[in-house]
């Protein structure tokens, strides 16, 4: 397993985050350098930039698998070495006071504390980020919604806390605002193929979501879906999420374009772009390559080639699931 | 034919260990104290305050906006732009509404430019002081020795630049004086710090002093930030955009064979 202990991908896997957090012993042996004395320790001491970089993330990795010892030891650590008041220190250490929190009760408190810090610093953004974090993963949607906007009214380019929000909306089915935040990520970093492929999910639920009351705009919405997905896929090649949903959105497409009512044509007053819809021959071109391509990374994955093993197991099984679905459909 | 006249001093080899040698050690030690004095003198950047940081980063989503219009649709981009360009020009993102149409005020009388001024002329001691010692010290103990001989011929014009501190006029040019040494490694030991102290070191004051010849070009950004909004909100009115979206089956239907 290959873990880069000092910029791990942001969604590690369980055994990621387990390997990670069982290299806390070593990392935390005492250097020879920090027994001798002061001068010494100055001019030996062989602290990089990377190392405390490391200390953030085994530290995150060992209160994920509850190495509580471990994680308070590179805590006082990376205390000792910044001292109480620096942003990030502090919002480590919200994190150390969350993780023993048990009760509702506790949680509030911890929240108090956020409160009461950002009181007297308002620019702390890594402890405001904390106390958005614990909001939501206490249940307190709303709340942590408006706290979010707030954020981003003073800081309108922090991607992190665009997506966050996006997320935050679609879990509340809110799919207008979720495509919005989606798009400010897009003016950040045009070039994510992810962000792309996740405002093409978005904008494929909301026209789901919409389909019965106005067909007309759903099927404007899933065009734009398909496109999106289009793009993601122009983005990075075999690009396994992207031409997922673009069968997905172009098998929908198929189903519902011939029968498309007028005002699906009316570009004037559509959320969406201007663009015509597309014709059912592309469409259904779209739909074939993207089933082709599907069952060629599914297959390469399979057979374990090389440089077709990055996948995520459990998209590729989806896949998988996806295609064989498709299949007794033909036979039947 | 004779042969073109060498000219052959006879030096005492002490001359190397006790002024060659010292001169070149004591300034690339002087590099590396310098590098660390600077270290040590820099203060913690300010932390700016919250209307502040909402003003920059208002200022950054609206250039955002305008380079990478085109992969939002025309409809979001429309709506984004009108609201951006009449909140920066009624001011709305300005952390200091009240102080719109005046002329910025005298950076003396503003304390965060006072420290800023302040850090600077730290800099400049750190400079200055060690460069003057430095050259002193030479003058008074070494100067008019001649101490090294190039290996190379050089044409006259070097003479000024190699033999300052020895006023013969008929030694060969090759010939190296102590105070020009000096000189010599004063401008040329950047790629001994980068070795030494990694490459982005303060140790050479020749750099340092080229950075503050253009003091305007650090502070020219913060000149007056409702400027920055009326232009910016120019920008984009007069954008045209151009759906990337646009076209993209038939551009990835091709790419896909």
């Amino acid at each position: 397993m290959s873990v880069d202990l000092i910029s791990p991908p942001p969604n590690l896997t369980k055994e990621e985050t387990l390997y990670l957090s069982q290299q806390a012993p070593h990392i935390l042996q005492p250097s020879i350098a920090a027994t001798l004395p002061w001068p010494l320790s100055v001019l030996f001491g062989n602290e990089t930039q990377d190392t405390w970089g490391t200390y953030e993330n085994v530290y995150l990795a060992c209160l994920r698998t509850g190495d509580d010892k471990s994680a308070r030891l590179l805590l006082d650590r990376l205390v000792a070495r910044f001292g109480e008041s620096n942003e990030r220190v502090m919002a480590f250490k919200g994190m150390w006071a969350e993780s023993k929190a048990e009760t509702e009760q506790d949680c509030i408190k911890v929240l108090d504390e956020y409160k009461a810090e950002l009181e007297k610093e308002p620019t702390n953004f890594p402890v405001q980020k904390r106390r958005i974090a614990l909001l939501k993963s206490m249940g307190r949607i709303p709340e942590a919604i408006t706290q979010l906007v707030e954020f981003l009214n003073s800081s309108p380019t922090d991607g992190e806390a665009w997506s966050e929000l996006a997320e935050l909306y679609v879990s509340q089915s809110d799919f207008e605002r979720a495509i919005f935040c989606l798009e400010e990520i897009i003016l950040i970093l045009p070039h994510a193929w992810n962000v792309h492929a996740r405002l093409a999910e978005v904008t494929f639920l909301y026209g789901q979501s919409i389909f019965s009351s106005n067909p007309g705009e759903a099927i404007r919405a899933m065009a734009e879906s398909m496109r999106r997905y289009c793009r993601s896929i122009e983005l990075c090649d075999n690009y396994l999420r992207g031409y997922y949903g673009l069968k997905l959105v172009t098998k929908r497409l198929l189903e519902v374009l011939p029968s498309a009512p007028k005002s699906a044509s009316n570009t004037t007053d559509s959320a969406f772009s201007d663009l015509p819809l597309p014709s059912v021959q592309i469409v259904e071109r779209l739909n074939e390559k993207s089933t082709e391509r599907l069952a060629n990374i599914v297959r390469r994955n399979a057979a374990a080639e090389r440089g077709w093993d990055g996948y995520d197991r459990a998209e590729v099984i989806a896949a998988r699931e996806l295609l064989n679905r498709e299949e007794k459909h033909v036979e039947r | 034919m004779a042969q073109p006249l060498v000219q052959t001093i006879h030096r005492d080899p002490a001359l190397f260990y006790w002024i060659l040698l010292p001169i070149t050690v004591v300034m690339i030690l002087t590099g590396v104290l310098r590098h660390y004095a600077t270290v040590l003198l820099q203060s913690t950047p300010k932390k700016q305050p919250l209307p502040k940081i909402r003003e920059n980063r208002s200022l950054m989503q609206g250039v955002n906006l305008r380079t990478n219009a085109n992969h939002i649709s025309s409809t979001s981009f429309q709506a984004r732009k009108s609201y951006l360009v009449s909140g920066f020009k009624s001011g709305a993102f300005l952390a200091d509404p009240e102080a719109r149409g005046k002329p910025p005020a005298n950076p003396m009388s503003d304390p965060a430019m006072m420290e800023g001024m302040m850090s600077m002329m730290k800099g400049n001691v750190a400079m200055m002081v060690p460069q003057t010692l430095i050259m002193g010290w030479i003058n008074a103990f070494f100067s008019g020795y001649v101490i090294m001989k190039l290996p190379f011929p050089l044409t006259p014009q070097f003479k000024a630049m190699l033999q300052s501190g020895v006023g013969t006029r008929d030694l060969d040019v090759r010939w190296v004086s102590s105070l020009s040494w000096y000189f010599l490694t004063l401008f040329g030991l950047q790629p001994v710090y980068n070795l030494i102290l990694g490459n982005d070191n303060s140790a050479n004051q020749v750099a340092a002093q080229m950075a503050q010849m253009n003091p305007g070009a650090a502070m020219g950004p913060n000149n007056d930030p409702d400027k920055l909004f009326l232009s910016e909100a120019e920008n984009l009115e007069v954008i045209e955009h151009d759906y990337i979206l646009n076209g993209i089956e038939e551009r990835l239907l091709a790419s896909l064979g």
